[in-house]
């Protein structure tokens, strides 16, 4: 029996209620991510995906008509049943999230320095500026930074989307955090930059024994990243497995149909897809373990 | 550093060049306007002959070249000329009303500043909620009456129902302090009185407050708005996901980016004071350089009107660049792109 797993997700609902009545987002998602495990999760946009990882995250709990039902239980413990401060205890340090434009997600009145050691603080409270700067160099230095110096001088518009991308990445992993939600992390930045980004970012977390949700719409870059997948459409789970496995078989309707969409550039250009079809709404299809 | 020398410097000079612009300006309208100066300082029963030879000795038979010839030539050896409304040296009128003002003028933006900012962050933290709406509906009506308006309510709740303050004056008529900087404020110091000093500080807090209110009201908004926009902005999505509490969030990751575009719009409101000043210094009998000025305008005191305005669009000019500075400080944006001229 393995330990309680870093994430673990069952029925979980959620709806938003307002003046024109209950609209229902997610339909009861079960979703479970392991101790050093990378799980994505694929869905196009609108799909529920985000809000997922804002309910982990605990933000979108104080969030005025969103009614949340099911079970969230980080390393075995129960979020429903904890106070918002206790929530907020959680955040940047035993949960961290990385953002879709690395740029606009940096304050940009605040050097990187400062921002770091904000968030260092997070961690430790009584972090020293010194400390924090050597703290700060180090992970930085992880992510094939070199001049650390003037990085950490520097505000976010002076630095490259790049640069920008993989201090968010050190950011996010320099408390040491159990679980790290990407949400469709570095889809700004040209698919070069991202590539680089995501294969730091890789080698980061599994040096650290961080799990990950890798949220995404690119089967492509969730191929690349993730252990398992799940693949997501209108609030519910259609198809979840090992990534090898569901690339190799995709079996429910909705997921042919999305890898279908992947444009080629050798010819075809981008395909034709039904926008919806009865057929997405299949039962979910669950992979055995991938064979070794 | 280097580069703060530098731009402070340039703006300086644009201000001689702006400074330069407003002297021909001001010194063409004040002559353009109808009535003779000598006659009306002179007035009715004066004889044809009396007016003649002053209209000679202020040099206002001659072309209006030779005229800006003569003010230019007074002006760069620090004379301003005499005021024929009070008949003493313009930059004597100037060195007694503008302390007086400045006074009024400075603690007005001090409230602008430290009661404005922080009413703006707060409604713009709990957006929506009651201490917003509150905040909004108050900073609506101090922005919608002029500061004379809430003078004399002021004055009626605090000095006339209440008599928590005093209605006029600068200081208690039974201090007398020497006047070195004409600074109250100051001169009680250097004179040793803490007792004048609590006393001038108390005749100048309700006029100052009155002055303020609207640049209150109107830096409150600002800061609200800007807030309620940068709260929508995903760095402070960020900072929540980094589990920051929301105190902090506001007063530290909101606020900063919020004040950058406010910043620029208080400091012309600041400037701004310097003309409301007038009435509020009516109201509350205070010796100050706005009322001059109106004084010496109906007065057609050629003059004191151009020293007048001179100074108060120096103190203007001034007050931008001030702000300029203080914008560079909090926006790095601006800071490097001037480093880089």
């Amino acid at each position: 029996m393995r330990d309680a797993p870093t994430l673990s997700i069952s029925d979980l609902t959620l709806s938003f209620r307002n003046w024109s009545g209950v609209s229902q987002v997610l339909h009861g998602i079960d979703l479970d991510i392991h101790k050093g495990e990378r799980v994505g999760l694929v869905g196009e946009s609108g799909s529920g995906k985000s809000v997922i990882a804002r309910i982990i995250l605990g933000t979108l709990h104080d969030v005025k008509g969103a009614q949340i039902g099911g079970d969230v239980r980080l390393g075995g413990r129960d979020m429903a049943g904890m106070s918002k401060s206790e929530r907020g205890e959680l955040r940047g340090t035993e949960l961290s999230m990385i953002f879709q434009d690395p740029t606009t997600a940096l304050n940009p009145v605040y050097t990187i320095g400062m921002q770091f050691l904000e968030v260092l603080r997070r961690g430790d409270s009584g972090m020293s500026a010194e400390d924090g700067k050597v703290r700060s160099a180090e992970i930085l230095g992880e992510v094939s930074i070199t001049d650390v110096d003037r990085v950490l001088e520097s505000y976010p518009f002076q630095l490259s989307g790049g640069m920008n991308q993989r201090v968010m990445i050190a950011m996010a992993l320099v408390n040491e955090p159990q679980l790290l939600l990407a949400d469709e992390p570095g889809t700004a930045l040209d698919v070069t930059v991202q590539a680089q980004t995501l294969e730091l970012m890789r080698n980061l977390v599994e040096q650290h024994g961080t799990s990950v949700l890798f949220i995404s719409h690119n089967l492509g870059v969730v191929r690349e990243f993730a252990d398992r997948i799940y693949v997501i459409y209108k609030g519910r789970i259609v198809e979840r497995g090992p990534t090898a496995s569901i690339f190799a078989d995709p079996r429910h309707p909705y997921t042919k149909a999305l890898m279908a969409a992947i444009p080629r550039l050798t010819g075809g250009g981008v395909p034709d897809i039904a926008e919806e079809s009865e057929s997405f709404f299949d039962p979910m299809i669950t992979h055995g373990e991938a064979p070794e | 550093m280097k580069s703060i020398v530098s731009a402070v410097a340039k703006r300086l000079a644009t201000t001689a060049i702006v400074l330069f612009g407003v002297s021909i300006l001001i010194f063409l309208i004040a002559r353009i306007i109808p009535g003779d100066p000598a006659r009306i300082a002179l007035g009715p029963r004066a004889t044809v002959e009396q007016v003649e030879r002053m209209r000679e000795t202020l040099h206002l038979n001659d072309s209006i070249f030779v005229q800006y010839g003569y003010f230019v030539g007074d002006f760069l050896r620090g004379d301003l000329g005499i005021s024929l409304y009070t008949n003493r040296p313009v930059m004597t009128d100037i060195a007694q009303f503008l302390p007086a003002t400045l006074e009024l003028v400075l603690l007005a933006g001090f409230f602008m500043v430290s009661i404005g900012l922080p009413l703006g962050a707060i409604a713009a933290r709990y957006r929506g909620g009651w201490a917003d709406h509150t905040i909004r509906i108050i900073t609506l009506l101090t922005v919608s009456a002029p500061a004379f308006v809430w003078a004399v309510i002021l004055v009626l709740l605090f000095s006339y129902y209440t008599p928590l303050f005093p209605i006029a004056g600068r200081i208690h008529e039974t201090i007398s302090i020497a006047p070195v900087t004409r600074f109250m404020l100051i001169d009680t110091l250097i004179a040793g009185r803490l007792d004048g000093f609590l006393s001038a500080l108390h005749h100048l807090i309700l006029p100052a407050f009155a002055l303020s209110l609207s640049g209150i009201g109107q830096a409150a908004r600002l800061t609200r708005s800007n807030m309620v926009e940068v709260y929508t902005q995903p760095y402070i999505e960020m900072a929540q996901s980094y589990g920051f509490s929301e105190r902090r969030i506001a007063s530290k990751f909101a606020f900063k980016p919020s004040l950058i575009p406010s910043l620029t719009i208080i400091g012309l409101d600041f400037a701004a004071l310097l003309g409301n000043a007038f009435l509020v210094e009516n109201i509350f009998a205070w010796p100050g350089i706005s009322r001059y000025g109106v004084g010496v305008i109906l007065q057609k005191d050629l003059n004191a009107i151009v020293g007048t305005v001179m100074i108060i669009s120096a103190t203007f000019l001034i007050a931008n660049i001030v702000v300029d500075l203080l914008v560079a400080v909090i926006n790095p944006r601006i800071r490097y792109a001037e480093q880089s001229d």
